[in-house]
């Protein structure tokens, strides 16, 4: 396990990424971002109040597993050929990682509340981003 | 030219992220016809207290003494609960006012700006920063 641990003398390695930042969002961000939203809330009918929040721990998995991969894709938003630039766009991806993780722990604690809660600032996060350096095609 | 180097590339990231990607999270132009307001009166019948945006599904009362059943986006749960609006006050069976603007499909969807009660109280019901026009429903757009 060496090679797993984070050193001084970790070696200098190239990068070969397969995704452009669109389809990073479109096929990694967004199916956990989706996940995560549709695990936690309420629908409320005439009928009755259902809740979003899993019932089995295949279910609370789901969302820690959407919650890793938020997490880990704002590291991937740090790599060369994905970063815009030095300040704003490495705040946000930093954003990422520390929402997904905080949803991790909570899915973990299978907390529904706070998962909920991280919805909303995750979606905080997004619209940060999106608000930098998303220019409608429309405008 | 630091600055048109940023904008240049700001463009291209334009390009990388086309309205059309977006769908639960998306911008108030890449749905919504700002050309379009429009008022909705009538039951609340169901209510989706959910991130990113809460929808709210009334039965739109018609000229013609008919319903149809509509779909409006609100703000995301945490910013409608600054604003006032919690899941006890806003609940299917009460009856609503909202003022928005339809979807550009012309289908029955509308993002909300404005909610009123029946006793009068008026909240705003969306969120700053989404691209929705500046009408003077959003309180942070009224002080600055």
């Amino acid at each position: 396990m060496v090679g797993c641990s984070e050193s001084e003398t970790d070696p200098i390695v190239s990068f070969q990424s397969s995704l452009d930042v669109e389809q990073l969002m479109h096929y990694v961000l967004e199916p956990a971002a989706d996940t995560i939203w549709d695990s936690a809330g309420t629908i409320a009918t005439l009928e009755g109040v259902e809740d979003l929040a899993p019932t089995t721990e295949e279910g609370w998995f789901r969302v820690q597993h959407a919650a890793a991969v938020i997490s880990e894709s704002g590291n991937l938003l740090l790599m060369p050929g994905r970063t815009m630039d030095g300040d704003d766009w490495q705040e946000i991806s930093h954003g990422l990682v520390s929402t997904g993780a905080s949803i991790m722990t909570a899915a973990e604690q299978q907390d529904a509340d706070a998962i909920f809660d991280l919805g909303g600032q995750l979606y905080n996060v997004c619209v940060a981003c999106h608000q930098r350096y998303w220019v409608e095609n429309d405008q | 030219m630091i600055v048109k180097k940023q904008n240049l590339t700001i463009a291209l990231f334009a390009l990388l992220l086309p309205v059309a990607s977006a769908q639960a999270h998306h911008a108030f132009g890449a749905e919504f016809d700002p050309n379009r307001p429009l008022l909705i009166k009538g039951e609340v019948i169901k209510v989706e207290w959910v991130n990113p945006h809460a929808w709210i599904h009334i039965a739109r009362e018609m000229e013609d003494g008919t319903t149809e059943s509509w779909m409006v986006e609100g703000g995301t749960p945490n910013t409608l609960l600054r604003r006032g609006i919690n899941r006890d006050s806003l609940k299917p069976g009460i009856y609503l006012v909202v003022d928005g603007y339809q979807s550009k499909d012309r289908s029955n969807r509308a993002n909300g700006r404005n909610i009123t009660y029946s006793d009068g109280t008026t909240l705003f019901l969306g969120s700053s920063g989404t691209g929705a026009p500046r009408d003077g429903a959003d309180p942070r757009e009224r002080s600055q």
